[in-house]
């Protein structure tokens, strides 16, 4: 995993639980806490964060990802304002992950394992989103979109038609777009 | 960030400091990134300018090549559009608009395209013609407020915003231009711009490496003299002709096979500078002929038009192939254009030459299996032409075929008969007039050719000629000759004064070491020049009467006699005689044959004798037959002669006979004398 995920973790939880509690997540972890965006670290770290996060808080994995993925939205656009900029709505900025996001990520970090989403328009005028990775992090995709919205003042409701956390195959997700 | 309220002094101090350095591990990561980013950018143009570069080097094709660099380019960099112009320098240089393009998925084009692909661009006029003129890459931020972009409304509404175009080149010059468009408003760096350059080199080598293949195709099929298509592109589209006839046999064909005469010694007197002016020329006028013969044609009847290829196979050979021919009988009248044609005097220099064509035809209405088959026939046709007296054409029909194949063999035979030392002299005596006693001999050049006897020089000088053997062949009997006229005057002291007259062709009169070539013979046999006289026609001081009088004083002054052989049969031409060192004239037989009968002949060789005594010219009878004759040349104060009343020409111990007993030594006297 790239090493921005973790500075993205470091920020949510200093941000909203202060410095002591993301001292005590790397003490349950076991890690030393040096992260740099241009390094790569274990993806089972990720893991070893999110169960750490929900035990100490009483959560459940998935619903400490989508704390994250809301959290980390204010901070990425603060890093990576390009990535917004010409985008009107979450919809736009979220079909341009594929395209424009990350191969930009791919230029920088030439080694990066990036997931490819598929994305078929619903019939209802929403978004199908389709996922499939081993690090069956659909719960983080979820709170990216939310986040995005957010940035784009919008509501979107996420739900998760398949999922690989439940035993399916891939992941498949329906995105409503509100206004 | 924000950080949750702290509850002490040191805690505010410790989150400051934390604060301060994620920032600067933000800055740090970002200036890293900034780095591999461009890192990244450079390598994707370099693997870009790679990839052209070889496909440049692989490639046959100039318009795929080009397709594949604004492909390439336009994938790699993201620019959306990229369209290709040839450059024209026909008429004026100017880029002209092709219909190779890149469009990205969604852009709609067809507008743009539409347009684009009707205008061309001069030097400095729009994006194409700001790259033409300058030579390099060119960039236009906004085409909508750019006050040299034509087809800006255009552009727009197919939402096109920025545009870059750059040169390809083939050393200095401008060949294509590449243009791009991209609807983002992005505007590239130098060092973008300056790998573009380098794709225009790259492009360009294709360019140049498909304009040697093109000079090298064309060496291969056009003649270096002329530029007319050479045998090999005759072959190839006379063999067409061929199977177009096949497939219909109103498709007719026909051959001409055009052979300058006398070209050979315009080439050797006048120089092959001269020579090859005289060929330009040539060609120029066939041409000529043939394009005038193309419109007559379509006037006439557009559906059968007669269509010409003029080739040259070298030397002073042409050959026209007519296609789409009505009948043999236009293939003639074609033949009768290209002869008068050529047959209109030319100037060399400072010369004013005439100059003939034999013509041979060989067509369609014979049967061939092979273009070699045709060639070869109109060729003999030729030859056919060239013996029936020269600004001849004739059509070929099977005999010739046969007389080629005989021509052919005595080719063949007579190289190697010098070898073999098949050749022999004859000598035919030449006597006083007055005293009858032998003057001198006339060395006659014999061939004793196995399986058919001793052969005359008419039948194979010709060949001889043409093949340049004359020129061996004419060294050989002039040092025969001279080493027989030295035998003699050591065995014959009686006959001190004994005159050895050899004859020298027009070819070897041209040839540039002939001066050389006999004063070496003179020193080698030892022989006084004064007892040679070298007789020549009239014929061989054709077109540079200046050259010609050079050699002969050249000549004179070694001492050897000088005559004019067969005079009165050439052009004859009085301002010479009196001009050349010459000091004999021979009067041709026919004019000494119909003497008798003939009151204008009597009247000429009295008036030849007449004009050599005032100019102190010594005169010899040809082909003196009868006593009658005899008597009436010695009334006109003729010096000598030679005939059948005298002697033939006989072989050397027959001669020697003749000078030691005044009759040969198998025969009773000849000598009436």
């Amino acid at each position: 995993m790239k090493g921005i995920i973790f500075n993205l973790l470091e920020d949510a939880v200093v941000g909203e639980f202060g410095l002591a509690a993301w001292d005590d997540l790397l003490a349950v972890v076991g890690s030393d806490g040096v992260y740099t965006s241009l390094g790569n670290y274990p993806d089972s770290q990720v893991q070893d964060f999110v169960l750490a996060a929900a035990a100490k808080l009483g959560k459940s994995p998935a619903e400490i990802l989508k704390w994250f993925g809301n959290a980390a939205m204010p901070l990425l656009f603060e890093r990576y304002p390009q990535f917004f900029v010409g985008h009107t709505s979450t919809r736009a900025f979220i079909l341009s992950v594929n395209n424009i996001i990350h191969p930009e990520v791919l230029k920088v970090y030439p080694g990066a394992i990036a997931p490819t989403f598929e994305f078929r328009e619903a019939e209802d005028g929403g978004l199908l989103m389709g996922y499939r990775s081993p690090r069956r992090l659909c719960a983080l995709a979820q709170g990216f979109t939310e986040g995005a919205a957010r940035h784009f003042g919008q509501s979107v409701v996420f739900t998760h038609l398949q999922c690989m956390n439940k035993g399916d195959e891939s992941c498949l997700c329906h995105i409503a777009f509100g206004s | 960030m924000t950080l949750r309220e702290s509850n002490s002094a040191d805690d505010y101090s410790f989150c400051v400091r934390y604060v301060r350095e994620r920032k600067a591990r933000l800055a740090a990561e970002s200036i890293a990134e900034q780095g591999l980013r461009q890192l990244y950018q450079s390598k994707q143009l370099l693997e870009l300018v790679g990839s052209i570069a070889i496909a440049a080097n692989e490639s046959s094709s100039i318009e795929e090549t080009l397709r594949f660099a604004i492909t390439r380019i336009c994938v790699t960099t993201g620019w959306q559009v990229g369209h290709v112009y040839l450059v024209s320098s026909d008429l004026r240089l100017q880029a002209v608009p092709t219909s190779i393009w890149y469009g990205a998925e969604g852009v709609k084009l067809a507008e743009f395209r539409a347009q684009s692909e009707t205008m061309n661009f001069a030097a400095g006029h729009g994006l194409p013609g700001r790259v033409l003129a300058a030579g390099l890459p060119a960039l236009i931020p906004d085409v909508a407020t750019d006050g040299n972009f034509p087809r800006a409304a255009a552009a727009v509404r197919c939402g096109l915003t920025s545009a870059f175009a750059f040169p390809v080149l083939a050393g200095t010059e401008v060949v294509a231009v590449l243009e791009f468009f991209v609807n983002d408003g992005a505007v590239p760096d130098d060092y973008f711009l300056g790998l573009m350059a380098q794709i225009g080199a790259q492009l360009g080598r294709v360019v140049e490496r498909s304009r040697t293949q093109e000079r090298l195709f064309h060496e291969a099929f056009h003649d270096p003299l002329t530029g007319l298509p050479n045998r090999a592109m005759l072959l190839d589209r006379l063999s067409r002709a061929m199977a177009r006839h096949q497939r219909n046999p109103e498709a007719r064909f026909a051959i001409l096979f055009i052979d300058l005469d006398r070209f050979k010694v315009v080439n050797d007197s006048l120089g092959h500078h001269a020579g090859d002016e005289l060929l330009l020329g040539a060609a120029a006028r066939l041409s000529a002929v043939l394009r005038e013969t193309d419109i007559i044609a379509r006037c006439h009847d557009c559906k059968s038009g007669e269509r010409g290829t003029l080739a040259r196979l070298g030397g002073d050979e042409f050959v026209v192939l007519l296609e789409d021919l009505r009948d043999t009988v236009e293939a003639a009248r074609v033949a009768i254009r290209l002869q008068r044609a050529i047959a209109a005097p030319i100037h060399i220099g400072t010369s004013q030459l005439s100059i003939t064509a034999s013509i041979g035809i060989a067509s369609s209405d014979t049967s061939y299996e092979s273009p070699g088959d045709a060639l070869r026939d109109a060729d003999a046709a030729m030859y056919r032409a060239k013996a029936c007296g020269k600004a001849q054409y004739q059509v070929f029909d099977s005999s010739m075929h046969r007389q080629a194949m005989h021509r052919l063999d005595l080719e063949s035979s007579l190289r190697c008969a010098l070898e073999q030392k098949e050749f022999l002299l004859h000598y035919q005596p030449i006597v006083n007039c007055s005293t009858g006693a032998i003057q001198g001999f006339e060395a006659l050049l014999r061939w004793s050719r196995p399986g058919f006897g001793i052969v005359a020089p008419g039948a194979f000088l010709d060949v001889a000629e043409e093949t340049g053997l004359v020129f061996p062949l004419g060294l050989w009997a002039l040092e025969e000759a001279c080493a027989t006229a030295r035998h003699w005057h050591t065995q014959f002291p009686g006959h001190s004064r004994l005159v050895m007259s050899v004859n020298l062709s027009p070819n070897q009169f041209a040839q540039p070491q002939l001066v050389t070539d006999i004063r070496r013979v003179l020193d080698h046999s030892g022989l006084d020049p004064a007892l040679l006289n070298l007789e020549i026609t009239e014929s061989a001081t054709f077109g540079d009467f200046e050259r010609a009088n050079e050699i002969l004083t050249q000549l004179r002054a070694l001492g050897v006699e000088l005559s004019i052989d067969d005079f009165g049969t050439g052009f004859s031409s009085l301002s010479y005689l009196h001009r050349f060192p010459l000091q004999h004239l021979k009067v041709d037989r026919s004019f000494i044959s119909r003497m008798g009968t003939d009151s204008e002949s009597l009247a000429i060789v009295r008036t030849i004798i007449r004009l050599a005594r005032d100019l102190h010219l010594q005169v010899t009878a040809e082909g003196v037959e009868t006593a009658l004759q005899a008597e009436r040349l010695q009334e006109l104060g003729c010096d000598y002669a030679q005939g059948f009343l005298y002697s033939k020409p006989v072989t050397r111990e027959d001669a020697e006979s003749l000078l030691r007993f005044g009759r040969k030594s198998s025969q009773v006297p000849a000598l009436t004398h």
